[in-house]
């Protein structure tokens, strides 16, 4: 019974650890980004005017997820595709400005409800962009409207299989480690090394 | 008569050794740097979740806590907004990373933010009538634990702000200690299981849908496999 116990876990350990691994480097790579990158929105080219689009004044009166739900055959007529990342009102122009993101492009639809025109502006994010935005994706914000797309369904699944992914890893390696009497003692004085420093900056930091 | 072993390839001993020490290493390399960052894995994976959904258990703003306080104080006349800034707050008794909120139309007041996970202090100066307002914001264990994912100092664009306070960066240190080790432990698992001949298949099939999975999201999202059924039904363009 333990040796099928063990041989079960680590195969997997194994096979868990291989299906995450380009997850688990997309979000250890992003990080590098994420903390030392000072990098700004740099302004989008101009771009194509579309006109005689099919918009009603209610579009201008929604709020949340209904704005966003009533935008998006909008945005699928324009051909314009991903996450709306928020939906900017200006009333006294009557025009909405519409974020709409994939990783490592952004699109901006410029609506003028007035006279029923869109101007669409995308610019190439980059790489590290895409990696921050997957990073950081869906996360606390915007929460009424956030996951608008098919992408971001996907992407919030695997972001979630990759934590509890990761976290099966943790416990069975520790599990594995356990086994393993010849590595125990060095193995003991790393967990008590890394619990040590992680509670004495935590405390640090937060006190 | 020469012996099965004396017909093998010849691999120079050096190189046998250097290999073999390697292989080791990996092996070790992968569970020591697991077990060293295990509680900043549990930390930020666990604060990953947080982040993602909105649980109410884990709420933590409608319980914070806010005080306002007043105090005498003489705001150090340096040129260097940073130098008055932590003279300031040392005398106010806060620490934490100085955040600068937003243009001074007004010279007479000076006005800044000190944030650390779990506190925010709003620090109101007014240097001609030597006094200072504070306003402290405390957040509950949910609160320092989601602060502390996320806790950089800096923020893309924003030119203004930059990591202050020595126990930011000794954080973030640890954040991209904490990559670099993942980073590892990914390359050295991959490559004790390419020394696994009976695991490579499986393996491979593992590897393969966790590639394919990302790259329907990243390098070719999912929305645009339909891009050929959308194009139609574009409108002309003006």
């Amino acid at each position: 019974m333990g040796k099928r116990f063990y041989v079960v876990t680590r195969d997997l350990h194994l096979y868990v650890g291989l299906f995450l691994s380009p997850f688990v480097l997309v979000f250890a790579i992003s990080v590098f980004y994420l903390v030392h990158s000072r990098v700004g929105r740099e302004a989008a080219p101009p771009g194509r005017v579309v006109s005689n689009l099919p918009v009603t004044d209610e579009l201008e009166r929604l709020s949340g997820r209904d704005q966003v739900n009533s935008v998006r055959p909008l945005l699928d007529r324009l051909g314009v595709r991903g996450e709306v990342s928020f939906i900017r009102r200006i009333p006294k122009e009557h025009r909405l400005v519409i974020p709409v993101l994939v990783p490592g492009r952004e699109t901006t639809v410029e609506l003028d409800l007035q006279s029923r025109t869109a101007t669409i502006s995308e610019r190439s994010t980059g790489v590290s962009n895409a990696l921050i935005h997957l990073h950081k994706m869906p996360g606390p914000h915007n929460v009424n409207i956030r996951v608008n797309s098919s992408y971001m369904r996907i992407w919030r699944w695997l972001a979630d299989v990759t934590t509890y992914g990761l976290l099966f890893l943790t416990f069975s390696g520790v599990y594995l480690w356990a086994v393993l009497r010849a590595e125990r003692r060095v193995g003991i004085g790393l967990l008590s090394a890394g619990a040590i420093s992680f509670c004495g900056i935590v405390y640090a930091v937060s006190h | 008569m020469p012996s099965r072993i004396e017909t093998l390839p010849a691999v120079r001993p050096s190189a046998r050794r250097a290999l073999d020490t390697f292989k080791l290493w990996s092996r070790k390399g992968h569970y020591y740097l697991g077990l060293y960052f295990l509680f900043f894995l549990w930390l930020f994976a666990f604060t990953g979740l947080l982040l993602n959904h909105s649980w109410m258990f884990a709420e933590f703003w409608p319980n914070r806590k806010v005080s306002k306080f007043e105090r005498p104080v003489e705001v150090p006349q340096t040129d260097n907004d940073l130098d008055r800034a932590r003279g300031l707050t040392t005398r106010l008794g806060i620490k934490g990373e100085i955040e600068w909120t937003a243009a001074r139309p007004d010279s007479t007041v000076f006005e800044f933010r000190v944030n650390r996970p779990g506190h925010t202090s709003s620090v109101t100066a007014y240097p001609e009538q030597g006094r200072a307002v504070v306003e402290q914001i405390e957040i509950n264990t949910w609160g320092i634990m989601r602060v502390l994912h996320t806790f950089t100092g800096v923020r893309a664009g924003d030119e203004r702000n930059y990591r202050d306070w020595f126990l930011t960066t000794l954080w973030v240190i640890s954040m991209d200690a904490v990559s670099i080790g993942l980073v590892i432990m990914v390359f050295s698992g991959l490559y004790m299981w390419y020394g696994l001949p009976a695991k490579r298949k499986l393996g491979s099939a593992a590897l393969m849908l966790g590639t394919v999975c990302l790259r329907i999201v990243y390098l070719r999202p999912a929305v645009d496999i339909l891009e050929p059924y959308r194009t139609a039904a574009r409108p002309a363009v003006a």
